[in-house]
C-alpha cells in the first residue's frame, strides 16, 4: 500500500477516495455471512418464484404418485412391512428431491456461467467459492419443501398414516441424504455445455429415478436390473427411508455408498473449480 | 470544467504493471508489459482483437495471474483489492446478457450491492447508469443497451475507486453509446478510475483522459487521444472536381491515399498544406475543399499496423514516422 498511503494526506478533500485510500478496515466474519445470506436468499427466491422449476419440480412427484397410485392395491405390502402406498410416498420424496436438486443447479448453472453472470459475481468481494457453495445450499433448501409437499399429498390422497415423530425424523432423513442429488446438479451446471445441460438433466432425472427403483419397487425389478441398482444413489437414497420406516437398522452400505457420492462429486466440484480459476474462467 | 479539476490534485498510482508477461499456451496475450494509471484517470485500452486488452482486465481482477512480473490494484494484490470491493468492472458478456434470467432488475442490483462493504446509494446508482425506467422488469427482458446501463450500475454498485470495463458499447447503437459514454465520463469526473478497453476509435478520442494503443501484448503508443492523432499528422482532404484523375492526384505532394466517388474525391495526406499547393500548382479545378483531421483511427491503423485495405497508409505512416511509440508520453 505504499503509493497509496503516501498519497492518502493530500487526497482527504476528495469525497470518494478518503473513505477507502490507505488503510481498509478488516471485515469480520460475521459481515462476512451477511452477503452470503442475501445470495442465498436470491437464489431460492428465484427458484421459487420461477413457474418453469416448481411445475417440473412439483409437478413431476406429485402427478406420479397420483397416477402410480392405482397401479397396485395401496394396501399392497411390496417390502418388509411397508404398502404400496407408503413405498411410492417415499419413491416420490426421492425422486421430489432429485428433480428439485437436478433443477436448481443444472441448466440454470450452465446458462449463467455461460452468460458471464458467473463471472460478475466472482469479482465481487464474496470468496471463490461461495458461488458453488451457495448454490448447493439453495438447492439443499429448495429441496426441503418438495419433500414436504409429496408427503401432504401422500398423506391426503393415499392415506399414508405415520405418527408426529416418524414424520419428522422421515423428512429430515430424506431430506439430509438429498445431499448427492444437491452435488450432482451443481456438477451437471459445472461440466455441460448450455445447450445439453437440459437434455442432460430430464435424462438423470429418469435414468436415476427408474434404475434407483422409484418407479417400481427394485425387489420386483428383474436380477440384472437389481444389479445395477445397486450403483444408483437414488436407490441407497430411497432404501434408507425405507428400511427407516420399516423398523430395520439402516444398512451402512446405504450411507457408504452416499457418501461416496458426496465425496467424489465434491471432488469433482472443487477440481473443475480449480481448474476454471487458474485459467481465469470461473 | 470538472475533467480539469481532476486534473490539479497530486494523484497516487492506481494501477501498475511492471514487466508482465502472460501467455496462453504458445500464443502470447501480454508481453513484458509496464504501465501506470493513475488516480482520477479515464483511460482507453485500445487495439485490434487479440491486443491484450481483455487479459490485462482479467489481470487487474485478479482473475487471470501473470506468469511473470507484478501487478498493483490501489497499492495492493488484484484479488486483495476485489475482496475489500475497491473495484468493480464490467467485463464483455459471454453468450447471454451477463445478468441473472427471471428476476427484476432491481433485484440484481439489490443482490449486487450487498455483496460489498460499503455500496453507493441505490438511487444514487440508479441515477448514474440511467435505469430508473428498468427497475421493475425482468432482466431477460432487456435490450442490447438496455442491458449493457443495467450492467454498469451493477459494475459501479459497490462504490468502487476503480472500473475496468471491457468493450462496453461494443453490442450498441449510435444513440446509446453516446449516452454510455456520457455516463462513463461523469463518473471518472468524479475523480475516480476508469479503464476501458474499446476498439472504438471515437469512443476513446472523445472520452479518455489519456489513450494507451495495445498490439501483441505491449504499448505500442501512449498518451491524450489529441496527442496520438497529432504524433499521426494525417489529414484528410474531400473537394469536387469535375473530372477526377486518378493517376494525377496519387501523385501530389504528401498523398497516402486516393478515393475517388463520382465527382467526389478524398484523399489522406500527411502534409495538407504541400498537397494543396501542389493541387493549385497543377491546374486541377477543385470546389467544396474540406481539410479534417483524419482521427484516430488512422493513427490506430499506423500504429498497430491493422486494420483492412488501410495497411498500405499505416506502413507508410510508419516509414515516415519512425518513433512513434516514443513521440507521445506525457502524462504526469
Amino acid at each position: 500500500m505504499t503509493e497509496l498511503s503516501a498519497a492518502a494526506p493530500a487526497l482527504a478533500d476528495d469525497p470518494f477516495v478518503e473513505d477507502h485510500a490507505g488503510s481498509v478496515p478488516r471485515i469480520g466474519w460475521r459481515s462476512r455471512l451477511v452477503p452470503l445470506m442475501a445470495f442465498g436468499r436470491f437464489e431460492v427466491g428465484r427458484l421459487l418464484r420461477s413457474w418453469k422449476f416448481l411445475a417440473i419440480t412439483v409437478g413431476f412427484p406429485v402427478i406420479f404418485y397420483l397416477l402410480f397410485l392405482r397401479d397396485r392395491p395401496a394396501g399392497e405390502v411390496v417390502g418388509g412391512t411397508v404398502t404400496w402406498r407408503v413405498y411410492l410416498m417415499v419413491a416420490m420424496c426421492s425422486f421430489g428431491a432429485l428433480v428439485a436438486a437436478l433443477n436448481a443447479g443444472g441448466t440454470r448453472l450452465s446458462m449463467e456461467r455461460a452468460s458471464g453472470w458467473a463471472r460478475q459475481l466472482r469479482i465481487t468481494p464474496i470468496p471463490a467459492w461461495s458461488y458453488v457453495g451457495t448454490k448447493v445450499v439453495a438447492s439443499m433448501l429448495v429441496v426441503l419443501p418438495v419433500i414436504v409437499l409429496v408427503e401432504g399429498v401422500g398423506a391426503a390422497f393415499g392415506d399414508v398414516r405415520l405418527g408426529a415423530a416418524t414424520w419428522v425424523g422421515l423428512t429430515v432423513l430424506v431430506w439430509a441424504t438429498a445431499l448427492p442429488f444437491a452435488l450432482l446438479g451443481v456438477f451437471v451446471g459445472f461440466l455441460v455445455a448450455t445447450e445439453a445441460a437440459f437434455p442432460v438433466v430430464t435424462g438423470l432425472m429418469f435414468v436415476l429415478g427408474y434404475f434407483g427403483g422409484l418407479f417400481t419397487p427394485v425387489n420386483r425389478m428383474p436380477g440384472s436390473l437389481q444389479l445395477l441398482a445397486q450403483f444408483m444413489p437414488s436407490y441407497h437414497h430411497d432404501a434408507l427411508a425405507l428400511a427407516a420406516l420399516d423398523g430395520r437398522t439402516l444398512a451402512p452400505s446405504h450411507w457408504l455408498v452416499l457418501a461416496g457420492y458426496v465425496a467424489v462429486l465434491a471432488t469433482a466440484i472443487m477440481w473443475k473449480h480449480r481448474v476454471e480459476e487458474a485459467r481465469g474462467l470461473a | 470544467m470538472p475533467r480539469a479539476r481532476a486534473l490539479e490534485r497530486p494523484r497516487g498510482v492506481a494501477l501498475s504493471f511492471q514487466g508482465v508477461t502472460h501467455r496462453y499456451g504458445p500464443r502470447i496475450a501480454l508481453d513484458q508489459l509496464d504501465l501506470q494509471v493513475f488516480q482520477g484517470e479515464v483511460l482507453a485500452l485500445l487495439g485490434p482483437n487479440g491486443a491484450g486488452k481483455s487479459t490485462t482486465i482479467s489481470v487487474l481482477l485478479g482473475l487471470v495471474r501473470p506468469q511473470q512480473g507484478r501487478v498493483q490494484v490501489l497499492g495492493s494484490d488484484p484479488r486483495r483489492a476485489v475482496a475489500d470491493g475497491r473495484v468493480g468492472a464490467m467485463l464483455q458478456s459471454g453468450s447471454g446478457i451477463g445478468l441473472p434470467p427471471g428476476v427484476r432488475v432491481e433485484q440484481a442490483l439489490g443482490l449486487v450491492r450487498r455483496l460489498y462493504p460499503r455500496p453507493a446509494q441505490f438511487d444514487q446508482i440508479v441515477e448514474r447508469a440511467d435505469i430508473g425506467g428498468l427497475l421493475r422488469q425482468r432482466t431477460d427482458r432487456l435490450s442490447g443497451g438496455q442491458a449493457q446501463r443495467v450492467r454498469f450500475a451493477i459494475a459501479i454498485a459497490g462504490d468502487p475507486e476503480v472500473v475496468f470495463l471491457d468493450e462496453p458499447t461494443s453490442a450498441m447503437d449510435v444513440e446509446s453509446r453516446q449516452g454510455f459514454w456520457r455516463m462513463m465520463r461523469d463518473f471518472g469526473d468524479e475523480g475516480r478510475t476508469v479503464l476501458f478497453a474499446t476498439h472504438h476509435l471515437a469512443e476513446a478520442d472523445e472520452i479518455a483522459d489519456r489513450v494507451i494503443v495495445l498490439n501483441h501484448g505491449t504499448v505500442v503508443a501512449d498518451g491524450p487521444g489529441a496527442t496520438l492523432k497529432a504524433a499521426v499528422a494525417t489529414r484528410r482532404l474531400r473537394f469536387v472536381t469535375d473530372h477526377p484523375d486518378r493517376a494525377t492526384l496519387s501523385e501530389l505532394d504528401g498523398v497516402t491515399e486516393v478515393d475517388v466517388c463520382g465527382t467526389g474525391v478524398s484523399i489522406d495526406s500527411l502534409d495538407a498544406d504541400a498537397t494543396i499547393r501542389d493541387l493549385v500548382g497543377r491546374g486541377v479545378p477543385f470546389r467544396d475543399l474540406e481539410v479534417t483531421g483524419a482521427g484516430l483511427e488512422q493513427a490506430f491503423v499506423a500504429l498497430t499496423g491493422c486494420g483492412n485495405g488501410r495497411a498500405n497508409a499505416g506502413a507508410g505512416l510508419l516509414a515516415k514516422g519512425p518513433s512513434l511509440g516514443a513521440t507521445v508520453r506525457d502524462v504526469p
